[in-house]
């Protein structure tokens, strides 16, 4: 059974048709990159799945349910988180705290010790053990990148929609956000991933899915996707690497 | 001498506790309303009913005071927050008239104009209070367990899912906070707790109308609550303290009686213009200007000058 299984799934906004038609389906446990030039319809298409767009037509099937139609936050709990392409932290508070808020019940009136020990060990993992006190807006460009994986890391979640995790990360960095991917895998998660930088993409997917015009024009392997001449000259000759106009 | 001081610090206390609980709403919530002295006045009359009817007790006639503000604005709130920031403002300004209305014409409740007037002083623990002073001790114990339980709850995993929300809306939804959840939550505590005060004030003045719980004075408590700064613990009661303070300082300024009046309201308003444009965080940030700096803040910057 696939991971998510994205079915005919349609958005238009006025009589802008962003989305004509995407069907994927996500394999379980495997990261898949969704690439495609500049407005092919990537962070939509993640609004769409998490419930901050509902979509004119379609279907999206986690677990045997339709999600079409559900608020984000029951989305959220239902096992996928994504994060934001322009990280959204919550900026006056600390990197614990943000880690925190994540993943405790908000009707509670104290902090649980298991809650705070959780999060100590998702900060450990994304290597912010050490910036635990300090204010998110605080932090270097790399270390919010971070926070906002840690943020999502701290949640029961199965299926990560991570939007531009990795854009602006040196080389270090790139290297422990490869390494924490990884891990994610090794846990058995399923990872879809807009990413712009090809050799990120190279380095780090199981399956690309090329997305252009809002559709899906093909899904495979890496090594096969990039033999595809027609979708390397599609995708550099449309557009170089600029930033993505369109966000929540 | 000691009286009038006793009296306006029951004032100060009442309006510590009302401006501390629109904070939760207006500072932590990001609920801006002006609808709070209906529920300050749906706690008094609460009281007054209980107190009138059926006991003197104060511990019970608050009680009931906080249950039924807490259900009134409950009931205010589901509906009416699902409507964003700035039409909540309005919206609330519509509630406002509506329950002053209701508190002038509802007679066979309210006893209209004219209010319930004979309520007994309050007994708390089998102590019957009289004197002013003793009501001032009263209502500085109800302040103090007031501000407790919200200091635990801005600091409880409650209040920073209010906080979240606060600096993100978005994130804290993709998070799997539930927005309408936490606000209605918020909305009801917070009028449970001006509840606190209209039960006070009731045993206090032993008279209610709705003369106490118009606009002018919902619009007041939000006042304090910007004026000493939203979202932290000390800036409702900086804000209540000024407010409430400022005119009775204002009298010890020797000048004909006929100015009083006019120059009165003429420094206050002027002084509140003033603080907006210099200190726009409100009148508890004025501390931060005398710690060392810290790295410019990204967003308003107010108390960097």
């Amino acid at each position: 059974m696939a991971a998510l299984d994205i079915n005919g799934l349609r958005k238009a906004f006025g009589g802008n048709v962003i989305i004509p038609d995407v069907t994927l389906a996500l394999e379980p446990g495997l990261i898949t990159s969704l690439v495609g030039p500049n407005g092919a319809g990537k962070t939509t298409l993640f609004n769409l799945i998490t419930g901050f767009l509902r979509p004119d037509a379609g279907s999206v099937h986690y677990k045997g349910s339709d999600l079409v139609g559900l608020s984000p936050q029951r989305v959220t709990r239902l096992g996928i988180a994504r994060s934001f392409q322009d990280l959204r932290l919550f900026n006056e508070m600390t990197v614990f705290e943000n880690v925190l808020v994540a993943q405790e019940s908000s009707f509670r009136l104290w902090t649980r010790a298991a809650a705070c020990r959780h999060t100590d060990a998702v900060l450990e993992r994304v290597g912010l053990a050490d910036k635990r006190d300090t204010r998110a807006m605080d932090l270097s460009y790399a270390e919010r990148k971070f926070l906002n994986l840690a943020r999502i890391m701290a949640l029961d979640i199965d299926l990560f929609l991570l939007d531009e995790p990795a854009s602006g990360l040196d080389g270090p960095s790139r290297t422990t956000f490869h390494m924490l991917l990884q891990s994610l895998k090794d846990e058995g998660h399923t990872v879809l991933l807009i990413e712009h930088n090809l050799d990120i993409v190279r380095e780090v997917s199981d399956r690309i899915a090329f997305l252009n015009k809002g559709e899906v024009m093909a899904f495979d392997t890496p090594e096969r996707i990039f033999a595809n001449e027609r979708l390397t000259d599609l995708y550099f000759g449309t557009a170089g690497r600029p930033a993505e106009a369109e966000s929540c | 001498m000691i009286a009038y001081i006793a009296n306006l610090g029951v004032l100060l206390g009442i309006a510590v506790i009302l401006a501390s609980s629109l904070n939760l709403m207006v500072g932590y919530a990001g609920i801006f309303s002006v609808a709070h002295a209906v529920f300050y006045g749906v706690g008094a009359y609460a009281a007054a009913k209980v107190a009138l009817g059926v006991t003197d007790s104060f511990l019970l006639a608050t009680a009931v005071a906080m249950f039924v503000s807490g259900a009134v604005s409950f009931l205010l709130a589901v509906p009416v927050l699902r409507v964003r920031e700035e039409y909540f403002v309005v919206a609330s300004i519509g509630f406002q008239v509506v329950a002053s209305t209701i508190f002038t014409s509802w007679h066979a409740v309210t006893g209209g104009m004219g209010g319930l007037a004979g309520i007994p002083p309050a007994r708390v623990l089998g102590w019957q209070l009289t004197s002013p002073v003793e009501y001032l001790i009263l209502t500085a114990v109800c302040m103090v367990l007031v501000l407790a339980f919200i200091a635990v709850l801005v600091k409880s995993p409650f209040g920073r899912a209010l906080k979240a929300f606060r600096d993100d809306e978005v994130a804290a939804t993709a998070l799997g906070k539930d927005p309408l959840a936490l606000r209605v939550a918020a909305t009801t505590i917070s009028g449970a707790l001006a509840a606190v005060a209209g039960s006070i004030y009731a045993f206090h003045v032993s008279f209610v109308n709705p003369e106490s719980f118009t606009l002018d004075y919902s619009v007041m408590i939000l006042a304090m609550v910007i004026i000493g700064g939203a979202g932290s613990l000390a800036g409702p009661i900086v804000g209540a303290v000024f407010i409430t303070a400022f005119p009775a300082l204002l009298n010890f300024i020797e000048m004909p009686s006929r100015y009083v009046g006019p120059v009165e309201q003429l420094i206050y308003g002027a002084s509140i213009v003033l603080l907006m444009i210099f200190w726009p965080n409100g009148l508890a940030s004025v501390w931060r200007l005398l710690r060392p700096r810290r790295p410019v803040q990204a967003a308003g910057g107010g108390t960097e000058r």
